[in-house]
């Protein structure tokens, strides 16, 4: 249990995909200009890695060391495929929000590094687990910075007015520039966290010598 | 090697399959939501252009664009009655983050009745903001950027920040918009007035 939940929390804070292994950057920037957005991307992203993640490693004695990349790719591009079908036809609104950044989903190196990094040589198990950190890993990131830019850039969240009258929206915010600068601010948030994170693990283990 | 590369190959074959057979389920599921969405959207969009008609009839390639870079990929004729009120016309334009569709009324009066943007794939919180119902162009007045096209008179310049208001830092996005509304409003009067002179 402690050995799974091990796994799954490194997706989070430690080995965050965005903000420490710093992959996957181009869609996460695209879409993060509105909290509804970064909800359905987080979702669409963590469905398909999940599913890819378990495949693959369900498959992983059948699939020939010289074939994988084409293999992963085409089980990474069928799951992609489904949830853009799945959300044309039940989230209309929300898939057409996002547009193109769901199909590019396949193209997502979160996706293919865990894949090839982590389900290619694990169990089912920790292959489900490991997705679902990593999904939820980038889906608070997401939701934080878009959290971020849609109430400075446009002073709304979910596209309700929050923000009072008189509030100017910085636009700066919702352009991709912005994005970079409150990326950078997550990220350097990220690293402290890490660093409180290791020092409060670090102080019992002290006390204990 | 020769042993190799056939391993690999049905390998590769085998997944495939698998995956294709995955697609063509979810794809035969979802086909029939997704077909009833765009026929809504269409039949939904028609309804707020001529708000008053009562039947739509498809003129299909009746009409072609005098525009490069715009083709009009369907058209349909509003009717009360039997008497003819406008022509409402679907576009297909090229915008900022690729393929965009219009639909643009215009009446026998040679005004804009409205006009509907159906499929755009711009950047959200910028370009996407046309199609936003509470993105407005001119606060004051309430106007979104397709709201200012209604009764706009088809001999206008339809010039962004001329007599057209641009969406705040996406002027890709409005010219794009602009000039097929131009196209479709220009080809739908063309046809509506050798319509009334031919008595069709």
């Amino acid at each position: 249990m402690q050995r799974l939940w091990k796994i799954f929390s490194k997706g989070i804070v430690y080995e965050n995909p965005l903000l420490m292994l710093m992959i996957g950057l181009c869609s996460a920037v695209a879409v993060t200009s509105s909290v509804a957005n970064a909800v359905g991307m987080g979702g669409a992203m963590t469905f398909v890695i999940v599913f890819a993640e378990l495949v693959i490693s369900l498959f992983r004695k059948l699939i020939p060391n010289d074939a994988r990349i084409p293999i992963f790719i085409i089980v990474i591009a069928a799951f992609t495929t489904i949830i853009d079908l799945s959300m044309k036809a039940y989230l209309p609104e929300l898939s057409k929000s996002l547009g193109v950044f769901i199909p590019l989903i396949v193209v997502n190196c979160i996706i293919m590094g865990r894949v090839e990094a982590f389900a290619s040589k694990e169990k089912p198990l920790d292959a489900v687990v490991d997705a679902l950190g990593m999904g939820v890993g980038y889906t608070w990131v997401l939701i934080g910075i878009a959290a971020f830019r849609e109430l400075l850039g446009n002073g709304t969240l979910f596209a309700a007015q929050v923000m009072p009258e008189a509030f100017q929206p910085i636009l700066f915010f919702t352009l991709p520039p912005g994005g970079f600068m409150v990326f950078a601010l997550f990220i350097s948030f990220n690293i402290w966290l890490k660093k409180a994170m290791e020092r409060r693990a670090a102080a019992p283990a002290k006390e204990a010598a | 090697m020769k042993k190799d590369i056939l391993k690999l190959g049905l390998a590769l074959a085998l997944f495939a399959a698998g995956a294709c057979v995955a697609l063509a389920m979810v794809y035969s599921v979802t086909k029939p939501t997704i077909e009833g969405h765009e026929a809504r959207n269409l039949e939904a969009s028609l309804k707020e252009i001529f708000p008053e008609a009562d039947a739509f009839e498809s003129l299909n390639g009746a009409l072609s664009s005098g525009s490069a870079g715009v083709t009009v990929t369907g058209a349909w004729k509003a009717s009360k009655g039997g008497a003819t009120l406008g022509l409402a016309i679907r576009t297909l334009g090229k915008s900022y983050g690729g393929d965009a569709a219009m639909l643009v009324g215009v009446r026998t009066d040679r005004r804009l009745s409205g006009v509907r943007i159906l499929t755009l794939s711009d950047t959200p919180g910028l370009g996407a903001n046309a199609t936003s119902p509470t993105y407005f162009v001119e606060k004051a007045s309430k106007t979104t950027f397709p709201g200012q096209f209604k009764d706009k008179p088809v001999s206008d310049p339809f010039e962004v920040k001329n007599d057209v208001s641009a969406i705040t830092a996406s002027t890709i996005t409005s010219k794009a918009l602009t000039d097929m509304a131009k196209a479709a409003a220009q080809a739908g009067a063309a046809w509506l007035e050798k319509a009334a002179a031919g008595g069709m």
